[in-house]
């Protein structure tokens, strides 16, 4: 099987269709089961009582917010170095979802940090550098937006999208760089973590439904940005005869 | 553990709830609007499959 054949959009289109449903169908269930296991197996937590039960929304949205911006700049560059349409697609597709778990980390941490802090925001590091990747993402999109040509469109986002992804190395550092009110990370690569199993486990299972509903989404929305560039692309054909 | 107990949320429930509203608002708009964005291409011809090399696929004018 030659798989550089799906490099081309059209080729790749019912592809994608296909992979869908094995991504959209577990992200409902791990959703399901992710919140059933947060909100009746985990226990109270005994300092911050049941608010801490944000977290199990907060941190796979603001770890997503993160991953799907450094993925985001990779097909972007990707598709600007080898001239690949698929991966510039790709880019375009992945901003909307990473912009959306952006927001929701945005949000849910004013409602976490009211009841725990006494205020809903204030400019610390960590939160005034995911302000900044809200920013970006947002910039990425009405960036290309703006440009009517898709390539130009593809290569005015890429250089956009590259440079900015030196701030996320700065979200992620911003609570040990920084005197932050936010407070550190509970999840690291290496050490144990330092929460309770069942806790840390509705917070996995939330990080995996998330993933697979990005997928999924980013997958839909590939192929609606194939069909309209076909759509374009036939339009401009049919000016030039 | 009764209804209201478990709503009440340990007095946090504005918070809690609010947070998984506000994210289950979002990713309903984010469904909705894609949804919307499809069914404005529903009228588009499926691409058709071009095999590498070939120009069977290729308008010429």
């Amino acid at each position: 099987m030659n798989l550089y054949k799906y490099a081309a959009p059209v080729n790749f289109y019912p592809l994608a269709g296909k992979l869908i449903p094995w991504f959209a169908i577990p992200a409902a269930i791990l959703f399901a089961v992710g919140l059933y296991v947060g909100f009746f197996v985990a226990p109270t937590d005994f300092q911050q009582g049941d608010a801490y039960r944000i977290m199990f929304i907060h941190v796979p949205a603001a770890w997503m917010g993160m991953f799907l911006y450094v993925l985001l700049a990779c097909y972007a560059a990707i598709g600007w170095a080898f001239n690949a349409r698929l991966a510039s697609m790709m880019a375009s597709s992945i901003a909307t979802t990473g912009a959306m778990f952006t927001f929701i980390s945005l949000v849910t941490g004013a409602f976490w940090g009211k009841p725990t802090w006494g205020t809903w925001w204030v400019w610390d590091a960590r939160m005034t550098s995911t302000l900044i990747l809200l920013f970006l993402y947002a910039g990425f999109i009405s960036l290309q937006a703006s440009i009517e040509d898709p390539r130009r469109a593809d290569r005015a986002g890429a250089v956009l999208a590259i440079v900015g992804v030196i701030n996320v190395p700065i979200i992620y550092f911003s609570v040990q760089w920084w005197n932050t009110l936010h407070q550190g990370a509970t999840i690291r690569m290496l050490g144990k973590p330092s929460i309770a199993p069942s806790m840390l486990a509705a917070m996995l299972i939330m990080l995996a439904a998330c993933w697979l509903y990005s997928v999924a989404v980013v997958l839909i929305r590939l192929r609606c940005i194939i069909l309209e560039r076909e759509q374009n692309a036939a339009r401009l054909a049919e000016v030039a005869v | 553990m009764s209804l209201s107990e478990f709503l009440s949320m340990g007095g946090y429930g504005f918070y809690v709830w609010g947070s998984y509203l506000v994210s289950l608002i979002a990713i309903g708009a984010e469904l909705i609007s894609l949804s919307r964005r499809k069914k404005a291409l529903a009228h588009q011809p499926k691409p058709k499959p071009v095999i590498r090399g070939s120009i069977t696929n290729e308008t010429t004018s």
